[in-house]
């Protein structure tokens, strides 16, 4: 083993402060000189400040006072958490491909890209909770199984787009499951449940910060342009779009992958989450925070995306 | 004002274009949306096909001052169908500015 060289004095380490995402990327790698040992290390910080045990958390919930409701919201939630998996496991592979194309062309840019493969291992961990939670209880309380087919038809790998695409898509998937569970939190009534829709919803969010930060540092390098992410939002919330879910007149059948609010069965007697305007909001500003450009209504989304174009 | 068919030529010419396809391939067989992605190397998903038909729009808009919306279509639409609300929309519009 060579000898690994030593600096003259030992690094003077401020006074811990709170973990948090780094939201101006860019800058921060290309202005401040922050590196990926950097980054990894405050994205392992926020990481473990977070976590919370699934075991625990499902031993909270009091099976018999789940209602019939939040047994179909559970039930979905499982379900629709099978995704996550392949869409982090295609992130990590993205990612990394992408990063290896900008090395040597924008450095900065490979950086952002590799700290966003780097980060994807902490989502898998953390959606891992999610998935396991929802469906250990959905089977704690006697719910229809999940059978292996479905559980393998879900972890079907999204095809490859655009990374701001990409980018854009998580931060919207991200938005519409943490409103969804915010609604969830609201109307159950089992204390432990609760407890478990806010801590997933909490995560959600935090994930969408996440994507936020690296897609606005995609835009911000000047190397990505804005029209990527008014078209994914644009795909959302179009009349039609895909915000609707599997409440749509037509869904798409596809053979390649699963989108997981496509899948949603809305069952008689289930208090389903909607607030299709909370997550209208919350688009705009995320394509707010991502692009700098404001809009604050469907037909400005897509008039805006339309001038991008050109 | 050009003519409708004139329009509907300009229409068809505007998606070959963007699509990258020929006329003939695109129209002759009706293709539908899945398969123009499955055919044109320049469409990987639906996203790239909803741009292909915003630069008709932005084309029409510039050149004849129309301006369509299109709504949300399923892959399996044939492209005649896209063509169709393209022209009605037109149409209505052509309408509205002679009333």
């Amino acid at each position: 083993m060579s000898a690994v060289p030593q600096r003259r004095e030992v690094l003077r380490v401020p006074p811990t402060r709170k973990a948090e995402i780094v939201a101006d990327l860019y800058r921060a790698i290309r202005e401040e000189g922050r590196t990926l040992v950097e980054l990894e290390w405050e994205q392992q910080r926020l990481h473990e400040s977070r976590r919370w045990s699934a075991v625990e958390r499902v031993d909270a919930v009091e099976l018999e006072g789940v209602s019939a409701s939040d047994r179909l919201v559970v039930w979905n939630a499982g379900r629709a958490e099978l995704t996550t998996k392949p869409g982090a496991d295609r992130l990590a592979r993205l990612a990394d491909q992408e990063c290896r194309r900008w090395q040597g062309r924008n450095d900065a840019v490979a950086s952002i890209i590799q700290a966003c493969g780097t980060w994807s291992r902490y989502w898998n961990e953390e959606e891992a909770h999610h998935e396991t939670s929802f469906n250990r209880l959905a089977l704690l309380l006697g719910l229809e199984r999940i059978s292996d087919e479905t559980f393998i038809e879900f972890r079907k790998i999204f095809p490859d787009d655009d990374m701001l695409r990409t980018l854009t898509l998580l931060s919207i998937s991200e938005i519409v499951a943490a409103v969804n569970y915010a609604h969830c939190a609201r109307i159950t009534q089992e204390p432990g449940l609760k407890a478990l829709f806010k801590q997933v919803g909490a995560d959600e969010i935090q994930h969408m910060n996440y994507f936020i930060a690296f897609a606005k540092g995609l835009v911000d390098s000047g190397e990505y342009r804005a029209k990527e992410a008014f078209a994914v939002a644009h795909l959302f919330l179009r009349e039609g779009g895909e915000v609707q879910g599997s409440r749509r007149e037509h869904v798409e059948q596809r053979e390649t992958h699963v989108n997981w609010w496509d899948q949603l069965e809305y069952r008689e007697g289930m208090n389903a989450p909607d607030a299709a305007e909370k997550k209208e909001t919350l688009i705009f500003h995320a394509l707010k925070r991502i692009t700098g450009i404001t809009v604050s209504s469907a037909e400005e989304l897509e008039d805006t995306w339309m001038e991008l174009v050109g | 004002m050009p003519s409708a068919d004139e329009l509907k030529d300009y229409i068809q010419k505007k998606f070959s274009e963007h699509l990258g396809l020929s006329q003939e391939e695109i129209f002759g067989a009706d293709l539908t949306l899945a398969a123009l992605i499955t055919r044109s190397e320049r469409m990987a998903n639906s996203v790239d096909l909803m741009e292909a038909f915003a630069r008709t729009s932005n084309a029409l808009r510039r050149e004849h001052g129309l301006r369509v919306r299109l709504p949300a279509l399923a892959l399996d639409t044939r492209i005649s169908k896209v063509l169709e609300v393209f022209l009605q929309e037109v149409q209505r519009q052509r309408e509205e500015r002679a009333a």
